[in-house]
């Protein structure tokens, strides 16, 4: 990452200028030996010699961890804002207004059956659009562009159903509403029973079935929604998914774990992620770059490896998203009791308040 | 040297070059024709070039064509959209009222790019400053920034281990699986979600 603001500030720093007194305060130990300038240096010490302590301890340090914030990227488009809605289609209705009539010749060959069943449903419909209600951009009542609050054409699902009966309709006159859409499928059942005992009526409602079944979109609401299923990851198809672990003290976070020896963030990226949640999800690390970070201190009584001199760790997330698969906590080697696949408001209910505070900033908004 | 690998075979692009000779001489020595024999004048006995065929039916033009030029040329091109006082007044409203909304839309859009960079910038600038023991060293002990990265503070390579490596953009952008490529669609697919994938 090119970070490349608070230029002056830092070459100053750099060229040998005593640091300011917070930054001085708050490296208390690992930097006092060096942070110092030469001028002040003699100072310094004596002041040290004279106010602390001997040292009998080791100077403290924190656990270096490297966290994965493995998310599911949104699966469907957002739903539209009202204001977005009303506002396409109030433009798709004056564009009616607006455009040339349609060149029925430029797609359709005369007298052929398709040209037919165009001119049917342009006279029902008045429009060569199909979703935006009956109305004409040419003739007396082209000013009466604009609908009535609310008229069903302005819910999308109306819409979605008229593009769905566009194509499953001949036009003819005969045809409901209501009766054409099932019509295909009892028209496959009943051709295999009453094909001995075929009857003039049953030949002229097969007759009418021109179209093959359209199939039905699958809802935008799935069934892990309903169930409020919360380790699926077929649910929230809108939002990205974030993973989050529940560790030994019950506390729901990111799956992290300390970076051993030599590796890099990436590739202790991809170890936590097979150590926790095991090998069956297909993810990726996105980039060498960590994407957020956390800064934990112990409480004073808190308990915490007997030789270990941390005062708390440095957590750094790296992102990863994942395209298949699920996690699996069996056997994992960092102790993890429980997972869930969350969103980003659900996850600020479940994680700590400060913890919220570090990660809230990388989080995607949807 | 044979240059009748360069002779184009089309009509259109065949230099008179070729032929004139022939014709030319025909001019220059007329045939002495004899009167009891009816030959025409000797052609040339072979020629590559195509005739142009004669067009035995009127100019007929595609009815596409025709219906792109009827449409294209239409008397109301283009449409003129008339509106009353008060349409034209709701119409404006709409209007600002979209200009407004983009505005707000595209401001709430920079500002979640803005939260996240910041987080990843304060991320890398507690990596620089980091040393082995997981403190936080001062200015002058930690290494280079940007494009300086590489370059080392006053405590050597102790300082910033990681976030040299994290600046590395090595196989950065060779490792994008193709299923990152998923658009985002209205309806959401039949199987759903591939819980059962196996490494």
């Amino acid at each position: 990452m090119n970070a490349g603001q608070q230029t002056a500030r830092r070459l100053a720093a750099r060229a040998g200028r005593p640091v300011c007194r917070s930054c001085r305060s708050r490296n208390t130990y690992a930097t006092a030996a060096a942070a110092s300038a030469p001028v002040e240096a003699p100072i310094q010490q004596a002041h040290q010699a004279q106010h602390t302590p001997p040292v009998t301890v080791a100077a403290p340090s924190y656990a270096i961890n490297a966290g994965v914030v493995l998310s599911r990227p949104p699966l469907i488009t957002r739903d539209l804002h009202p204001l977005e809605a009303a506002f396409f289609l109030y433009q798709r209705r004056l564009n009616e207004r607006l455009a040339l009539p349609f060149a029925r010749y430029f797609y359709f060959k005369k007298k052929t059956p398709a040209d037919l069943e165009w001119k049917r449903k342009i006279k029902q419909r008045l429009t060569p659009a199909r979703d935006i209600g009956r109305y004409e951009g040419y003739g007396e009542e082209s000013w009466n562009d604009e609908l009535l609050i609310n008229a069903p054409e302005s819910e999308i699902a109306w819409q979605v159903e008229q593009l769905l009966q566009d194509a499953e309709k001949t036009g003819a006159e005969g045809e409901g509403a209501g009766e054409n859409s099932n019509v295909p499928s009892t028209e496959t059942t009943e051709a295999g029973e009453k094909s001995s005992t075929a009857t003039p009526v049953q030949q002229g409602s097969a007759r009418k079935v021109e179209h093959e079944p359209i199939e039905r979109p699958m809802p935008r609401i799935t069934e892990a929604d309903e169930k409020g299923d919360l380790k699926s990851l077929n649910r929230a198809l809108q939002r990205t998914l974030y993973l989050l672990v529940k560790d030994r003290e019950g506390r729901w976070m990111f799956p992290q774990d300390k970076i051993i020896g030599k590796e890099n963030l990436h590739l202790a990226a991809e170890r936590i992620l097979v150590q926790s949640s095991g090998l069956n999800m297909n993810t990726w690390i996105v980039g060498n770059v960590p994407i957020g970070h956390h800064e934990h201190n112990f409480l004073p009584g808190a308990a915490k490896p007997v030789d270990s001199t941390d005062i708390g760790y440095k957590t750094f997330f790296m992102k990863a998203r994942i395209m298949a698969g699920q996690a699996n906590l069996t056997d994992n080697k960092l102790g993890l009791a429980d997972f869930k696949w969350l969103s980003r408001e659900e996850m600020e209910k479940v994680v700590e308040k400060k913890y919220w505070h570090s990660i809230k900033n990388m989080l995607a908004e949807r | 040297m044979n240059l009748s690998i360069f002779r184009p075979t089309s009509r259109h692009l065949t230099p008179s070059t070729f032929r004139t000779p022939t014709l030319l001489r025909q001019n220059a020595r007329p045939t002495i024709s004899k009167p009891t024999t009816t030959t025409p004048a000797p052609r040339a006995p072979f020629s590559a070039t195509t005739f142009l065929q004669k067009r035995k039916t009127k100019n007929l033009t595609d009815p596409r064509i025709t219906a792109i030029r009827y449409h294209l040329t239409h008397p109301l091109t283009p449409r003129p959209l008339r509106f009353s006082r008060t349409r034209y007044l709701r119409h404006w409203t709409i209007h600002r009222a979209w200009l407004l909304f983009l505005r707000k839309q595209r401001w709430t859009q920079e500002r979640a790019l803005e939260r996240q960079y910041m987080s990843m910038r304060a991320a890398c600038e507690a990596l620089r400053l980091l040393d082995d023991k997981g403190n936080t060293v001062s200015e002058a002990e930690a290494g280079g920034f940007g494009a300086d990265a590489g370059s080392l503070g006053a405590r050597g390579r102790e300082v910033g281990r990681l976030y040299r490596s994290a600046m590395s953009k090595k196989k950065v952008w060779g490792s994008v699986p193709v299923e990152y490529a998923r658009a985002q669609v209205d309806f959401p697919s039949r199987e759903g979600w591939n819980h059962a994938w196996m490494r």
